[in-house]
């Protein structure tokens, strides 16, 4: 440690005379450049269909930020102020992920990230190495605020029709922006690691993280912000004016950076020079003291990063005894390979945290069905709870099809460089994605089943509603489960560091692609029998049999497709896993 | 035991095995010599039914790897050349598990266990994940996995990587054991010629995809026509050349 530290300021002397950083950062440049620039036909037709991705993400990001623009500016004397509300809200949310993300992005480039051993072994100075790595930080945690907060700007730009100056005002205020939240980040990182070792600090990080993005968007889904435009459910005119106006804190960069584009966007008064230089001015002093603070205690992070990797972990029994009792259903053939996920998933926070994110889902989805006013609406309640519910159907086909690509497509994938222990074991390739099928099937039916039997309760349906919801849903798990299992054998990762990307990649979309193709294929095959039966009903009428036949043969259809779901993916999932070399 | 016949394999344009043909021995130990690059690792890999080969057949005890892989792999043992491991399980866990991916259960396996992590001494760490083990501690929990199930083959691919000096004896010892008690087949790629000598029953000698040459120490003496008995000089003796120039200078700078 004091080693590192030593060197690092004898260094630092050295840096101040040139851009040493920048030579630091070349491997990386050419590693990036490289990817980019693949031959690899397969690696192109990922690239083309991420761009294609981004680009209606994009277009859809400015397009729906038009109507919410042009909407707001129709409305008389507050229309501006909501606009001006949401680009603040628009900042500080920005701020608070970029914070974020540059703190996890830290922990890799900072201490977990392969080169540094390599790095730290060269005469470089550590101030070159902290600004080498700040670079790299910015990088790769920013380009995704920049790529959708660009619509956005853009939006706001032509909506109210801004000059030039807007624009350029907003080109020389992001870079300050987006390096405040990177030095703030990289500094929480050094300190964090300076207290726990770099793995736990990980770990307790993915927790907080999930946390913080559960408690926000809980606290959003509650606090039900589209009451802003809606002025009657505030008791008084001034609550309202009150709410809108109340200010994010002055000393925020969020805040700043606002005051910088607000006056030029709208015609509000402002000084946006003085802003500017406020976040140039911050940028630059947060550099050298992160520089600084790298030079103090990044030595000893780093070094107890490394002590890390020895530290002791306890069992827990409890989780033993939870474990034992789950593998009971499944046969006895599998229960090793069953056991062995189970117990792996409970150890590994990266796995289980991800279920914080999933009861936040299920609660906000139910609370939404128990805030529906059904009652108060125009047309037959009977008639729309019965259409809710069938609607309910889709969204629960997302809402696990959601689970599943976080939880199922990673199946295969999670077996990581361990991969080889499986396959050179006599237990055939056939066991082992079964295995992986059916470990997942249960726990996702449970999911699916209670999701669509409470949404029902508190929608009161018929029983004729609830017996057809609920074994579609359940019958239709087993496709989005097959189809999550095959695909994720097809397009196994299973070299990535933190697996919570595994679901982020090209199979991953391309399986919440046919995942959300095959949800809207059961609705769309069973609206037929549905309609009948309502309109029968509604018209109160008997059904004909050319009506009981129709419904039959969308049943049929229906059963046709669940079935394709479920067993050609996993068939393909079977001969590629089978082929495959390790 | 273990027969390779005409095994070849092909990455793309690149000849990584060329027709290699080999034969072990029930209670043999079989050194697998040459080179970075020159195909061990793929021929390995080939054997215990990793990777697919271009054309051959790996056969272990009269079962094909690609025809019957269930019934072969039932009675191998693999230790690939990088331990990677199930890093949140404890070390016996992972030999629990591994035991009852081959059928083995009940209070024989955990005596097994027992035995095994005292063998390989591993006992004071059995009950800590295996993220926390060293590479030379992940090495020999791997071997302990390999002789679980009691194969009648084994496949080691550089089994001295990472070992201490205490390790690499304590290794070598329980496969010499293994291979004289057991009568287990034991072939053992490695690029160490001070290894092979040492270990090894017959040797061959690959080098880029191709079987250069096999048979026992002193048959490659013979072959090499050297009076000089060091694997090293045969090796000069032997294949001469410009090739083999660069391959001894390979072997010596990987010592």
């Amino acid at each position: 440690m004091s080693e590192v530290q030593v060197r690092g300021q004898a260094g630092s002397v050295s840096s101040v005379l040139g851009g040493d950083w920048l030579r630091l950062l070349r491997p990386w440049w050419l590693s990036s450049r490289r990817r980019l620039a693949s031959r690899d036909r397969r690696e192109r037709i990922r690239s083309a269909v991420f761009l294609g991705m981004g680009c209606v993400f994009w277009a859809l990001t400015f397009w729906g930020f038009w109507r919410v623009l042009v909407y707001f500016q129709g409305i008389e004397s507050v229309g501006e102020l909501l606009a001006a509300k949401l680009l603040s809200m628009i900042f500080l949310t920005f701020f608070a992920l970029l914070i974020f993300s540059n703190v996890v992005t830290a922990l890799s480039t900072y201490f977990l990230s392969d080169d540094l051993e390599l790095l730290l072994a060269t005469p470089a100075a550590l101030l070159d190495l902290y600004r080498a790595k700040f670079f790299e930080t910015v990088t790769s945690s920013s380009w995704m605020v920049l790529l959708f907060g660009t619509p956005v700007f853009l939006v706001y730009g032509v909506v109210f029709g801004a000059g030039p100056l807007y624009y350029l005002a907003l080109l020389l205020a992001l870079p300050p922006f987006l390096m405040i939240p990177a030095a703030m980040g990289v500094a929480i990182m050094m300190l964090l690691t300076n207290i726990f070792p770099a793995r736990r600090a990980r770990d307790i990080l993915i927790v907080i993280g999930l946390l913080f993005g559960v408690g926000l968007y809980v606290l959003i889904r509650f606090l039900q912000p589209e009451r802003l435009v809606n002025p009657e459910a505030f008791s008084g005119v001034l609550s309202y004016f009150a709410a809108l106006k109340a200010p994010s804190h002055p000393l925020l960069p969020s805040q700043w950076i606002y005051q910088v584009v607000s006056p030029l966007l709208l015609r509000f008064q402002g000084d946006p020079v003085f802003f500017l230089a406020m976040l140039w001015s911050t940028a630059a002093a947060f550099l050298i003291l992160g520089g600084s603070l790298a030079q103090r205690i990044y030595g000893q992070g780093w070094s107890r990063s490394q002590e890390g990797k020895k530290a002791r972990f306890s069992r827990s029994a409890m989780a033993d005894f939870v474990v034992r009792f789950l593998v009971l259903p499944y046969p006895e053939r599998m229960r090793p390979l069953v056991k062995k996920d189970a117990m792996i998933f409970l150890r590994d926070p990266t796995q289980w945290s991800q279920l914080l994110l999933l009861g936040a889902l299920v609660v906000v989805y139910l609370y939404n069905f128990s805030a529906l006013p059904v009652e108060q609406a125009p047309i037959d309640s009977w008639y729309l709870q019965n259409l809710l519910a069938f609607l309910n159907l889709g969204l629960a086909g997302f809402v696990v099809a959601s689970v599943a690509v976080r939880f199922v497509f990673p199946a295969v994938s999670l077996e990581g460089k361990a991969f080889w222990v499986l396959r050179s074991s006599p237990m055939p390739v056939r066991d082992i994605l079964w295995g992986k099928f059916w470990s997942s099937l249960f726990p996702l039916m449970l999911l699916a089943g209670f999701l669509v039997v409470a949404s029902n309760y508190l929608l009161r349906v018929s029983t004729f509603m609830m017996i057809l919801s609920v074994g579609t849903i359940l019958l239709s798990t087993f496709g989005i489960t097959g189809l999550g299992v095959g695909m994720g054998a097809l397009y196994p990762r299973f070299h990535v560091e933190n697996v919570a990307h595994i679901s982020s990649g090209f199979g991953g979309m391309i399986y919440m692609i046919l995942a959300i193709g095959f949800i809207g294929g059961v609705v769309l095959l069973e609206a037929l029998p549905v309609y009948l039966v309502f309109h029968a009903r509604f018209m109160r009428q008997p059904l004909h049999l050319w009506e009981y036949a129709t419904m039959a043969a969308s049943f049929l259809l229906l059963l046709s497709l669940m079935g394709a779901a479920f067993w050609i993916p996993m068939k393909k999932g079977l001969a590629a896993l089978e082929e495959m070399e390790l | 035991m273990i027969e390779i016949v005409h095994l070849s394999k092909r990455y793309g344009s690149f000849q990584a095995l060329e027709d290699v043909n080999l034969t072990v021995q029930p209670g043999e130990i079989f050194g697998f010599l040459g080179p970075n690059g020159a195909g061990k690792t793929t021929t390995i890999r080939i054997m215990a039914g990793l990777l697919r080969p271009t054309s051959g057949t790996v056969k272990i005890a009269g079962f094909d790897i690609r025809r019957s892989p269930e019934a072969a792999k039932a009675i191998l043992g693999v230790v690939p050349d990088r331990p990677f491991l199930y890093e949140k399980l404890t070390g016996t866990e992972f030999l629990r598990f591994l035991g009852s991916l081959y059928g083995l259960h009940g209070p024989s396996l955990e005596g097994e266990i027992l035995a095994l992590m005292e063998l390989f001494e591993l006992e004071e760490w059995k009950d800590e994940l295996i993220e926390n083990y060293s590479h030379g501690m992940k090495q020999r929990l791997v071997m302990a996995s390999a002789i679980l199930h009691r194969p009648k083959a084994i496949v080691v691919d550089e089994p001295m990587v990472g070992l201490d000096p205490r390790g690499a004896r304590l290794v070598k010892g329980i496969f010499r054991e293994q291979a004289a008690s057991s009568r287990v087949s034991i072939f053992m790629s490695t690029h160490s010629l001070e290894v092979a000598q040492e270990m090894c029953d017959r040797i061959a000698i690959l080098q880029r995809g191709r079987v250069i040459a096999v048979g026992t120490s002193d048959e490659l003496q013979r072959m090499a026509g050297s009076s000089d008995r060091d694997l090293e000089s045969i090796f000069l003796r032997l294949t001469g050349g410009e090739d083999v120039q660069e391959l001894i200078h390979a072997l010596r700078s990987s010592r």
